[in-house]
């Protein structure tokens, strides 16, 4: 009984001690310490600190790369136009290389008949279109006295073609119903494609030449802007009919489907695909042989893409983590021997095993935190330089999670050097000399 | 086994003894040296001490009395035998208690200065108090306070090796000042210090004592002894002599 009245207000008074201030003033010790420790070693925290500020910034880049393509996904890819589906020959979606193989020798050609099969069949759609491509890579040149454009992509469109896909007149007009009909030799162009021909002249009803046959431009385009690191603002867009009559050898379209309002898009897309397994005479238990796209199917491949990335990211990032923890905890433990007299002293003045726990896994935290700051430096720059080429947008979520991430196994990794230390008998501590 | 019998040798057991700030009963250290082989650092040391005395524990080397200094200074405990420090049994605390004791009721003033290198003056002071949570302002407070009192104040912002060996001491003596704490324990404390700025150093304790503090001043030299009003002489782990000298 009396052994508790002796023991009992020391051991409370112990426990007072523990209180918010205590703990407080010992962190903020502790802080200084580490600051005061990576400051004196500052050679030797770097070289231990690489292999976490490698692991926050290999995390921030990609994850901003991703959210840049993501920004870049929502901003373009709703270039589509709202509530568009496209019909094309193929499913883009499609991501096994056997089904890829299975539609390049089934899938028949979207065609004009087919363009106009829909528009007359198709119930309560908004609006309805077509084009026809050249990819920027095997387009035939184009040319303005003596100035010659190569990589512009030229496209075929139908003048109903404008309200479908998100693109303004920024001067002139878009080509008109009587010329598509007419198969009439005009042109709306890109803004690049005023800056390289008419940098100082009004483009309208210029004549170019586009793989040799001349046309008038109509209209040009309100400037776009890059996405992905290529420009949008590099085409030529012709009436189809006229694309049709100049490249035979490019029959294939695809179709663009407006609907009235996301909830009629379900409604339209069944009764397209109704429709063109009828006109391809698609036997009952066949799948389709063309494909219907729209953004939904888009950012579902997309989704499927960024979550493998970012799976063997997270992967990669851990068995840095991992290493760079291991190297500090070993850095730890050297430091705990090194500074075995400075602990005997603070124990001495009556440090308790927690004060030098908490002294030693800070000190740990702090130096892998510095490292994440260090990452997260380093990350901004690669980003900004990925940005010129590619795109990365570095987002605010990415620096939180890098920051917290290497703190924690810089904490984590410390707590077995910081026990070793707390465990130190004084008297030996003292001992040893400094 | 009646309760009678359990009660009345506990109270007597843990009534902490009238008038002296320390006792020491029967204590004992054994040290296991590995096998059946064990040695007796101490083999049964009792003596009292009061509030104010100027005690030296004297000896030679291997005779025990740095492992009374630390059985005293709160940095071990005795193998048997008890001691009550300032009213309270501490030889049957946990580590963290006797943390808190030597925090509290404790000042240390070693041969080594034992002070922290990358540290200011003023920052080694602090410690103490840092390490019972005293929140900053009064820490530095109490910290210059205690460096003005060893007449340190206009060097409170050097660093250990911008100070002389005797400065380094009584940044010691400061940093041992600091809690005010019941005891001031010096282990050999001019061992490192040229013979004048020894007597320096047993200058200023001798002020300390006239202040009113207790001072325990473990030493094998007798000059050094000679300062105190009491030694107490060990040998072979066992008290040769007690005697008041002044």
């Amino acid at each position: 009984m009396s052994a508790i009245s002796n023991a009992q207000p020391l051991l409370s008074r112990v426990k007072a001690r523990d209180g918010r201030a205590t703990f407080s003033v010992a962190a903020r010790e502790a802080f200084f310490i580490a600051v005061e420790a990576l400051r004196a070693h500052k050679l030797r925290s770097f070289l231990t600190l690489l292999g976490v500020v490698i692991a926050t910034t290999t995390l921030i880049v990609v994850m901003s790369v991703i959210n840049g393509m993501n920004l870049y996904i929502a901003d373009h890819i709703a270039n589509l136009g709202a509530n568009v589906f496209i019909l094309d020959r193929f499913n883009w979606a499609n991501t096994s290389d056997e089904e890829w193989i299975k539609e390049q020798r089934r899938n028949k050609l979207i065609r004009t008949e087919d363009y106009e099969f829909l528009k007359d069949n198709l119930q309560g759609y908004k609006a309805i279109g077509a084009e026809a491509y050249y990819g920027r890579n095997s387009a035939p040149p184009i040319r303005y006295r003596g100035h010659t454009m190569y990589d512009v992509g030229i496209t075929g469109e139908t003048p109903s073609m404008m309200g479908i896909e998100q693109q303004e007149v920024g001067s002139g007009r878009y080509f008109t119903e009587a010329e598509y009909q007419h198969s009439a030799m005009v042109c709306f162009i890109g803004t690049d494609v005023v800056n390289q021909f008419f940098p100082n002249s009004d483009p309208l009803d210029k004549i170019i030449q586009i793989g040799g046959q001349p046309f008038r431009v109509v209209g040009v385009a309100q400037t776009i802007g890059k996405t992905l690191g290529q420009s949008q603002d590099n085409f030529v867009q012709i009436p189809l009919t006229t694309f049709q009559k100049l490249y035979a050898s490019r029959p294939g379209i695809d179709i663009d489907v407006q609907a009235n309002n996301a909830d009629q898009m379900m409604e339209l897309e069944d009764e397209t695909r109704a429709l063109m397994r009828a006109r391809h005479h698609i036997p009952y238990k066949e799948s389709d042989d063309f494909g219907i796209n729209a953004s939904a199917t888009i950012m579902g491949l997309w989704q499927q893409l960024t979550g493998s990335i970012f799976a063997i990211t997270i992967a990669i990032v851990a068995v840095f983590m991992v290493v760079g923890g291991i190297v500090i905890m070993n850095i730890m433990l050297a430091s705990v021997t090194e500074r075995t007299h400075e602990i005997g002293i603070r124990k001495s003045l009556g440090a308790r095993r927690r004060d030098i726990l908490l002294q030693f896994v800070i000190e740990s935290g702090v130096m892998a935190g510095v490292g994440g700051l260090l990452g997260i430096a380093l990350s901004v720059i690669v980003a900004k330089l990925v940005d010129m080429v590619f795109t990365a947008s570095v987002p605010v979520s990415a620096v939180l999670v890098g920051l917290s991430l290497s703190t924690i196994v810089g904490l984590f990794f410390g707590i077995y050097p910081a026990t070793k230390a707390a465990r130190l008998d004084p008297i030996e501590a003292l001992r040893t000399e400094a | 086994m009646g309760s009678q019998t359990l009660t009345s040798p506990a109270l007597e057991y843990y009534t902490p003894p009238d008038g002296c700030l320390i006792r020491v009963e029967d204590l004992w250290k054994t040290y296991d040296m590995g096998g059946a082989i064990q040695v007796n650092a101490l083999s049964g040391v009792s003596f009292d001490i009061h509030r104010g005395e100027y005690v030296a524990i004297m000896g030679p080397s291997g005779s025990g009395k740095s492992t009374l200094m630390n059985l005293i200074g709160c940095l071990d405990t005795p193998t048997r035998g008890r001691y009550w420090l300032n009213s309270r049994l501490v030889s049957e605390l946990t580590d963290d208690e006797l943390a808190y004791i030597r925090n509290k009721e404790i000042g240390f003033v070693f041969q080594t200065f034992n002070l922290l290198s990358r540290a200011s003056a003023l920052h080694n002071v602090e410690l103490p108090l840092i390490y019972n949570g005293t929140p900053a302002a009064e820490r530095l407070e109490r910290a210059q306070d205690a460096l003005r009192r060893v007449d340190l104040a206009e060097r409170m912002h050097h660093k250990p090796n911008e100070l002389s060996g005797g400065q380094r001491q009584r940044v010691a003596v400061a940093r041992a000042l600091v809690n005010n704490p019941s005891l001031l324990l010096a282990d050999e404390p001019t061992g490192n210090l040229d013979s004048a700025t020894g007597e320096e150093i047993m200058n200023l304790f001798d002020r300390l004592q006239a202040a009113g503090n207790t001072i325990v001043l473990v030493t094998h030299e007798h000059d050094i002894a000679a300062r105190a009003h009491r030694i107490i002489s060990v040998r072979d782990g066992k008290v040769a002599r007690d005697e008041q000298v002044r």
